[in-house]
């Protein structure tokens, strides 16, 4: 199944040779049917989830950290982007200097320097700023928590504060991204002219946007990195909410690459000569768990034994193979992984007897109420996958329910703490939103720190642990990359052994495509890159 | 002729009002009499009592859990020993979630039908009596009801309520009040220009006494029969609302929930995800034919 | 008839301020917060707090029901809070796409409809009748959101002969008359005309045969008029009664395509409203509703119009 990126990737490094050797040739042009409703926000921080972020955030546009995405076999880490280095001051690490990338344009020509940083920031920083865009800061702000200040040092120079030593900061930044001050004075300083005709850095510019209909971008010849001026003339993205409609669409041949093909209809797909493109990347679907006194989950062998009772290689097939079994919030092999002694497999037995030792019984059940979504991005198929898995828990003894709601619902619903008053008259214990775990702030601080309680950050449970606390703290605050890591995996080794959340599965971001599609690399990352792609 | 807009007549069956004859005595037994000698009425009839009463009962039927999934069993073919009609993208017995989502399907379609026909019925009927502004109100507010394409007022109403089996069906008899109120409004005019009323009424007989035993009888067969027609409009709104994922919520079933989520499967086993779209089909034209039988047996003119 | 038209136009007025109420306070029956729909599942407190103020949602309903309808009646509907784009612009757009889906279903479904339900009424066998009643019974029946899909899988997928989505080729913008273009089109108009061919085929068939009956006809034919012309003079009675019921096919169409929309990716109404729904964009739901409700107003004025002008002696309210 895997055929075609290993294909790909002699491809994509034979095409870079070519396109640093050669002027840029005909090579096509890209058509993808996206998962959203709508064209994601163009004007510099896309909504619609990372998928936004994916098709008009690091194609149109850079932030001062990009991802190298140009790897399928290791994780995918950050690399330089428009800052070419950056570091901690020596003995006050709250401070960052980053040095910025001369030489870089944007779309419309105008430059790129210190100035464009402070300007972008202030976009989303500084409500008393002229080009303030409150729309632009919401996709954002829960991305840099710690980032309280920034100032240019010189033309090429800026330097960046936290609230708190975050050895980890330079993550955060990989999601900010820089617009061009000059192309939002032509627009009439109007953002919502800018998203039709925006203008950005990125190795894509934009040709035409279509709202509901498409997404027109172009090779950006004079892209900064020469290794990365796309392949592709065009590429072209079309919102297809529908699985169904993608799923025809490709077959038809109107699209030659679609998102998330629907598991059953991977077969039809393959027959129709399609290829299907896997890959593990940093995906979390579980149970996050109530913490408050009076939750069965308080109880360590209540969390072991939903651990246990889930029958994950059922999972699977319902999903056509498409997940990987969770052994944790990270899959095995990820670097944070570590070895955590709590081995969560299916085992009902096991699970049955560590109900009975905390003290339940057919008449006395372990009630629990997990709020799940009918869709959502990253939520897979939540509704047929909830219920196999409340299947497998009443099987053991548990007394599973649901409280249904739409995506948007759950979102809101998860930005009180279980202890709100929307959680309470639902009457629930647990929370079912799947979360990406990139980086080792929205891996573990944000959802395990005591501290990051919502709308804080999005420990939804209230759990509270000082050690984990500390484990964690630790991580952020060690500059050795090293040490980091192996941190990271303490950290990770710990929430595992004490179950903290139910470990379902890890989404594989499968995507069909057409054989014409040459040269792509699906990265172990939620974004990926489109510029070595072509189209034969 | 006097034609009626009912916008809602997504059926096109509305009894125009036109030539409204007096109830005669004897006359609910010719009507029976030739229900009795309407052979597709009849078997409409059958099928439908066979589906309502399968879905009733369907606890006592001994059939499968239509809830328990199972991944080792998912879309299995038609005619698979012990699932009779296949299984479901969940390994669920499809026969059983046939018979099963028969339940919320029909209470989907009936209910929202009854209950505006007791609401806007009776709005129509005082309206109609009392002529004058109280028929004049009434109307208005039917008419702002009017302004909105049946199926954008459903959508729009259980859009903004939010999914779920009470919002769709709130949506639904809010939806079908004034198509019925209108009907009922104009035929009760016309019956109230007949003689016996006049005459009812100058023997000094109050307003409810009439209604009730000189209108009632009357008007009741066309509003019957019109509702009955709408029965299949209400089916088809539901189960669309149930594919737009603003209607029934999983995994309870019902046909057009089960339509939109067997979607998929329609590249592995067609004949099984076509099976909830068979059922809404053969429920609906059997309204429909019953609905045509009843207009033609109660000589209603359309 | 001016003047017939002006009073019914009138009278429009107080259930058009019905209407606008209506549509304020359906997007406010709703559980939830608008404001949820725009910031992503980790945005904090304050940021949705800051949202809230910048669109208004913090006055109390009946100031922002007068704040909408002020600017409403400007013709100005307000922003998109999922996009930022002005709602007008974004109704206008989708606006004509789903009229064009609409007049080609009703088109359709009309000529076919007169067609099949004068061939009926005429039909001197039963089989014929039996026939026709049939296939306007499948039409009222079929759930045509799932016949969509079908239709998809036949004509794309298998048999590779039509688009299964879209407006058009990924290369023009807006709607064409051109080939492209009309491919584009068959699926979703054959899929959308489904019902209001069954609906108009009834009627043509009732009312015609209704005409039939009657004892002009048999007075035409004892004054020796031939089948033609007597023909000609049954459409011609025949079409008030058609007529009226085509307008409201026509309308209803508009409102209702949004199954069909949402299944083939039609970039218009109903798939706006959809996308709507679900982002809970209050302002565009709001839009929609509105535009779409005040045409369905005007396209049921004008037929009344237009049907008193063929036969004055319909006359109405």
């Amino acid at each position: 199944m895997f055929k075609p990126i290993s294909v790909a990737v002699a491809a994509a490094g034979l095409a870079v040779f070519a396109a640093s050797a050669m002027p840029a040739f005909s090579q096509g042009t890209l058509r993808i049917g996206m998962t959203a409703a709508d064209i994601p926000l163009t004007t510099g921080q896309p909504d619609q989830g990372f998928e936004g972020f994916r098709f008009a955030g690091y194609t149109i546009y850079d932030a001062l950290v990009n991802w190298d995405l140009s790897k399928a076999d290791t994780i995918a880490d950050i690399r330089p982007g428009l800052a070419t280095e950056w570091a901690p001051v020596e003995g006050d690490p709250k401070r960052w200097v980053f040095k910025l990338r001369q030489g870089v344009t944007f779309h419309d020509g105008s430059a790129f320097d210190a100035d464009v940083v402070i300007w972008n920031l202030d976009k989303v920083l500084n409500d008393k700023s002229p080009q303030f865009d409150p729309k632009q800061l919401a996709q954002v702000r829960a991305r840099i928590p710690t980032l309280v200040s920034y100032r240019a040092i010189d033309k090429y120079t800026i330097e960046l504060t936290t609230k708190v030593v975050n050895s980890l900061f330079p993550y955060d930044m990989s999601y900010v991204f820089f617009s061009s001050p000059t192309n939002w004075e032509k627009q009439a300083k109007d953002w919502n002219k800018v998203a039709l005709q925006p203008s950005g850095t990125g190795p894509f510019k934009v040709d035409r946007v279509v709202p509901r209909e498409r997404l027109e971008l172009s090779r950006f010849a004079d892209y900064w990195d020469k290794a990365r001026v796309p392949k592709l003339d065009k590429v072209l993205l079309f919102p297809m909410p529908e699985a169904a409609t993608r799923t025809a669409a490709l077959l038809a041949g109107q699209v030659d690459w679609i998102e998330v093909p629907a598991p059953d209809a991977i077969p039809r797909l393959k027959q129709g000569g399609m290829a299907i493109v896997t890959n593990k990347y940093p995906h979390n679907w579980a149970y996050q768990p109530s913490m408050v006194e009076g939750s069965p989950w308080t109880d360590i062998r209540v969390r072991k034994a939903a651990n246990l009772a889930i029958d994950r290689a059922g999972l699977k097939k319902l999903l056509g193979d498409m997940m990987i079994e969770s052994k944790g919030a990270v899959y095995p092999g990820h670097p944070w992984f570590g070895s955590p002694s709590f081995d969560i497999k299916y085992d009902p037995e096991a699970a049955k007897k560590l109900l009975a030792e905390a003290g339940y019984s057919a008449t006395k059940k372990p009630k629990i109420k997990i709020a799940i979504s009918t869709s959502g991005s990253g939520q897979m198929l939540p509704l047929p996958m909830n219920e196999y898995v409340q299947e497998n828990l009443n099987a053991v003894g548990f007394d599973a329910s649901f409280e249904v709601m739409e995506w948007n619902a759950l979102v809101t619903f998860g930005f009180q703490p279980v202890t709100g008053d929307a959680s309470k008259k639902a009457g629930t214990n647990g929370i079912n939103i799947s979360r990406a775990t990139v980086d080792p702030y929205s891996a573990f601080m944000r959802l395990y720190h005591s501290e990051y309680v919502p709308p804080k950050g999005a420990n939804w449970g209230l759990l509270k642990d000082a050690k984990l606390d500390e484990l964690i703290d630790k991580a952020h605050t060690s500059f050795d990359r090293a040490a980091q890591t192996k941190a990271l995996a303490d950290v990770h080794s710990y929430i595992v052994d004490q179950a903290y959340w139910v470990y379902i599965a890890h989404d594989l971001n499968p995507r069909a495509m057409s054989p014409k599609v040459k040269g792509f690399v699906q990265a172990q990352s939620w974004f990926q890159d489109l510029t070595p792609i072509t189209m034969q | 002729m006097a034609i009626q807009s009912p916008s809602l007549d997504i059926a096109g069956t509305a009894p125009l009002g036109a030539a409204l004859t007096p109830v005669s005595r004897g006359y609910w037994q010719s009507v029976r009499r030739r229900l009795g000698r309407d052979p597709v009425t009849l078997i409409c009839g059958a099928v439908l009592l066979l589906i309502v009463t399968s879905a009733v009962f369907a606890p006592l039927l001994g059939l499968a859990d239509p809830y328990k999934t199972s991944m080792i069993r998912r879309l299995y073919p038609l005619g698979s020993p012990n699932f009779l009609l296949g299984t479901d993208e969940l390994g669920r017995d499809m026969f059983s979630r046939l018979i099963y989502g028969g339940r919320l399907s029909l209470f989907m379609g009936v209910t929202p039908v009854a209950c505006a026909l007791l609401i806007g019925g009776s709005l129509g009927i005082a309206a109609g009596f009392s002529g004058g502004w109280v028929n004049m109100m009434i109307m208005r507010i039917m008419d702002v009801f009017y302004a909105f394409p049946s199926v954008l007022l459903a959508i729009s109403l259980s859009g903004a309520m939010g999914a779920g089996a009470e919002n769709t069906l709130l949506a639904l008899t809010l939806v079908f009040i004034p198509p019925i109120c209108r009907v009922s409004e104009s035929v009760t005019t016309q019956v109230r220009g007949f003689d016996f009323v006049d005459a009812a009424r100058a023997s000094g007989a109050g307003a409810l006494t009439i209604v009730r035993v000189h209108v009632l009888g009357n008007v009741l067969g066309p509003i019957l029969v019109y509702a009955t027609s709408l029965i299949s409009v209400a089916i088809i709104l539901a189960a669309g609302l149930s594919f737009l994922g603003l209607g029934v919520k999983p995994p309870e079933p019902e046909w057009g929930l089960m339509l939109n989520t067997l979607r998929q499967a329609i590249y592995v086993n067609p004949v099984l995800a076509a099976l909830p779209g068979v059922m809404i089909f053969i429920t609906s034209i059997c309204f429909n034919l019953m609905s045509d039988g009843l207009r033609a047996a109660m000589d209603v003119k359309a | 008839m001016l003047l017939y038209a002006l009073r019914r136009l009138i009278y429009l007025v107080p259930v058009a301020f019905g209407v606008s109420l209506l549509v304020f306070a359906l997007v406010h029956l709703a559980p939830g917060d608008p404001i949820s729909a725009i910031v992503p599942p980790d945005a904090p407190q304050e940021v949705v707090d800051k949202l809230k103020e910048y669109y208004g949602f913090d006055k109390p309903l009946p100031v922002q029901y007068l704040r909408w309808l002020a600017v409403t009646l400007t013709g100005d509907f307000g922003t998109s809070i999922g996009t930022g784009r002005p709602v007008a612009t974004e109704v206008a757009s989708a606006f004509g796409n789903t009229i064009i889906l609409a007049i080609s279903a009703t088109t359709l479904a009309f000529s076919l409809a007169i067609f099949l339900g004068t061939a009926a009424a005429y039909a001197k066998t039963r089989i014929v009748d039996r026939l026709v009643t049939l296939i306007s019974l499948v039409g009222v029946s079929v759930p045509h959101f799932w016949l969509a899909i079908v239709l998809v899988i036949i004509f794309s997928v298998e048999l590779g002969m039509l688009p299964p989505m879209g407006l058009g080729p990924e290369n023009a913008t807006g709607w064409r008359l051109d080939w492209p273009h009309i491919q584009h089109m068959i699926l979703p108009t054959i899929a959308l005309s489904v019902i209001p061919l069954g609906v108009m085929t009834r009627t043509v068939r009732a009312t015609i045969k209704d005409i039939l009956n009657a004892e002009f006809v048999t007075a035409l034919q004892a004054k020796g008029m031939n089948d033609r012309q007597i023909l000609f003079h049954v459409l011609k009675n025949a079409a008030p009664t058609c007529l009226a019921v085509m307008g409201l096919q026509a309308g209803n169409l508009i409102g209702g395509s949004i199954l069909i929309e949402t299944v083939f990716a039609w970039p218009g109404t109903g798939f706006l409203l959809n996308s709507a729904i679900f982002r809970r964009d209050l302002p565009i739901l709001q839009g929609t509703t509105l535009v779409l409700a005040f045409f369905f107003m005007m396209l049921n004025l004008t037929v009344d119009v237009i049907q008193t002008m063929v036969d004055p002696r319909i006359k109405r309210g």
